[in-house]
């Protein structure tokens, strides 16, 4: 098992940067997500640290050692690609033994090898396939096992499940993390769906415009987001922008639109004037009018099987509510808001940093 | 009614392939088997006369394994000329692929008699080669540049070279570029991965490419003509010959067919020797 570690690496083309000082280390066997929207920069830094790019500034370490010069074929990765790029010219077998054949491993063991490798994912039976007579599935497992036959030092995936329809997908995600905790490799793993990388991750990473904006497990990323961004790219959230009643060291009391108070803990080190707190969905529950926090109106309903969401006007904006089916309210009903007092998250970031001038 | 609709959509296809392929190829293969005559193109009745005058005659047999050698090693000079330009190509920036392309499609802008022409002003014996080289001191007597195997070769291949990199390129191009980088992060070198990912992967443009070159290098006559001036004996030249020349068209139809017949016979030993199984 292998320590990976990105020490402020920088990329740059031209005059544009696509990484502008990346940080991170990935621990043994953990399971790593790089998530943004694309152009965040999650790919050029799979591709640095796979070694198909330079980098421009900065450095890679796998268990200390510093690989950035390293050509992509010393580096002792294991990579599978969104397009899977299996060789199509050869058996899922041959495919397979490729990277084995590459490090001059006897006949005996390769076969060996890759007879294990293909129990694995599955595939015996279509060991004599070309990737062509496969499904997208097939393909899929069958890269997984190339990348892994040859036990790398590290894992790399990149987007793997983006060209797979929604069932296989989450039948994969699971496939994948328990084959990663099975085998025990340090995997780093990018993708642009949230669902993927909380489900799957140890630590999920958030990046945009070429900076990481969070690095944590992924119940701190979607309860305790870094910032309004990473709140609103991980998960739907609703954000109320209140104004600070009273500031205490551990809790903040904020002033509701209705004269309510909402109590949270937490809030800004300095004194502020208003502070922006995010509740998700889920943790806004309806009450009768009068008896939340707030009180609204239902302007739109959807139902979506196990979940029924409410878009609800209030004097704080239009807020997403998700409940379950058992609670049914019609469009245009008047309904109160509660909140979850406990998981309201209070956002760091320069919008509410604004101290009241002393008037 | 469906069926109908579609059968009129075939007609003006099938009915041109008919009449310029189909009907033509009868017309010889029947013109091949009348009776030479002395003063008219054919007589009467039917005989094998044209072809045994073609394989009794090693002047005339003897040309047919010519003609293939010669295509053969047309193809192979294209192949090694043209791969690494569609490799370039493939390889290079987008801004820059319209301009190669069109340097490599530029050849055929210009007729094929005024290409063969230059060339034998290059390499005749008071051509710009021979005289620079004699010029310069370095050879005394002229090389045999042109009027020889050589000589045809040469410019059967710049002539024909487009056709051979336009197939490898586009089978070149439509290689997802991962596939390369799968390779290099399994442990292969920029030659490895060449060897056993992109040459394998090309396969299907080699072939077409080879294909193309080889069946327009035989049939090939006004390059072999003026390039090889008539004493590079190619079974098309002595088609024309015996059609137009020597007015025997039992001969000339029979001399065409077999060379038609031998054509696709390297072709399919070709196509078999090379068969893709993986796409």
């Amino acid at each position: 098992m292998t320590e990976v570690s990105l020490l402020s690496l920088v990329k740059s083309y031209g005059k544009s940067t696509a990484l502008k000082g990346i940080s991170l280390d990935v621990g043994h066997g953990e399971f790593v997500s790089l998530l943004g929207p694309s152009g965040c920069g999650k790919s050029t830094t799979l591709k640095c640290i796979a070694g198909f790019e330079d980098v421009t500034d900065g450095k890679i370490l796998f268990d200390s050692k510093d690989i950035s010069r390293k050509l992509p074929e010393d580096r002792d990765i294991g990579m599978v690609f969104q397009s899977y790029a299996l060789f199509p010219h050869m058996t899922v077998a041959r495919n397979l033994a490729f990277g084995l054949e590459m490090r001059r491993m006897a006949r005996s063991e390769i076969a060996d090898r890759v007879a294990r490798a293909m129990d694995m994912v599955q595939l015996t039976p279509y060991a004599d396939r070309y990737p062509k007579a496969l499904s997208g599935g097939q393909q899929q497992r069958v890269a997984l096992a190339r990348a892994l036959v040859i036990e790398p030092a590290i894992l790399l995936l990149d987007e793997p499940l983006a060209n797979l329809d929604a069932k296989l997908r989450d039948e994969m995600r699971g496939f994948i993390r328990d084959l990663q905790k099975r085998v025990g490799i340090t995997t780093i793993y990018v993708t642009h769906d949230q669902n993927e990388a909380m489900t799957m991750s140890d630590r999920v990473v958030v990046m945009f415009d070429g900076e990481i904006a969070q690095a944590a497990p992924p119940e701190d990323v979607y309860d305790r987001p870094a910032s309004e961004r990473v709140a609103r790219f991980v998960g739907n959230a609703n954000i109320l922008d209140l104004a600070v009643a009273d500031q205490a060291d551990a809790e903040t009391s904020l002033s509701l639109p209705g004269g309510g108070r909402l109590a949270v803990t937490g809030g800004a080190d300095a004194p502020v004037s208003r502070l922006r707190v995010m509740a998700r969905p889920e943790q806004i529950a309806l009450t009768g009018p009068g008896e939340g926090h707030i009180d609204g109106r239902i302007a739109k309903r959807y139902f979506s099987g196990g979940h029924v969401e409410y878009h609800v006007d209030t004097d704080c904006g239009t807020l997403n509510v998700l409940c379950p089916t058992t609670q049914n309210v019609a469009e245009g009903a008047n309904v109160g808001l509660s909140f979850d007092t406990r998981r309201l998250w209070p956002l760091p970031g320069a919008a509410h940093v604004t101290a009241e001038p002393a008037a | 009614m469906k069926r109908a609709r579609i059968l009129m959509l075939i007609a003006p296809v099938a009915a041109l392939i008919f009449l310029f392929i189909v009907l033509p190829y009868v017309t010889v293969l029947m013109m091949s088997f009348r009776a030479p005559a002395e003063g008219q193109p054919y007589g009467a009745g039917f005989s094998v006369e044209g072809y045994r005058q073609f394989f009794s005659q090693s002047y005339y047999a003897l040309s047919l394994p010519q003609t293939m050698g010669l295509g053969i090693v047309t193809s192979l000079v294209c192949l090694l000329l043209g791969y690494p330009v569609a490799l370039h190509i493939a390889t290079a920036p987008k801004r820059w692929r319209g301009l190669l392309y069109g340097i490599v499609l530029s050849p055929l802008l210009v007729g094929i008699v005024v290409r063969s022409y230059g060339w034998t002003i290059l390499l005749g014996n008071a051509g710009v080669i021979n005289t620079t080289l004699r010029n310069l001191g370095l050879i005394e007597r002229p090389l045999p540049l042109m009027y020889n195997e050589f000589g045809v070769v040469l410019a059967l291949a710049h002539v024909f070279l487009p056709f051979m990199v336009l197939p490898l390129l586009a089978s070149l191009q439509t290689a997802d570029p991962a596939v390369r980088q799968a390779a290099r992060s399994l442990g292969a070198g920029r030659f490895t991965v060449f060897r056993r990912v992109t040459l394998p992967m090309s396969m299907p443009g080699i072939q077409s490419g080879c294909i193309l070159v080889f069946v327009l290098a035989i049939s090939s006559y006004v390059t072999p003509a003026l390039v090889g001036g008539m004493r590079v004996k190619t079974t098309t030249l002595l088609v024309v010959d015996a059609l137009i020349d020597q007015f025997q068209w039992p001969f000339g139809s029979a001399m065409a067919l077999t060379l038609a017949v031998s054509a696709g016979i390297v072709v399919l030993i070709f196509a078999r020797l090379t068969r893709i199984r993986w796409s």
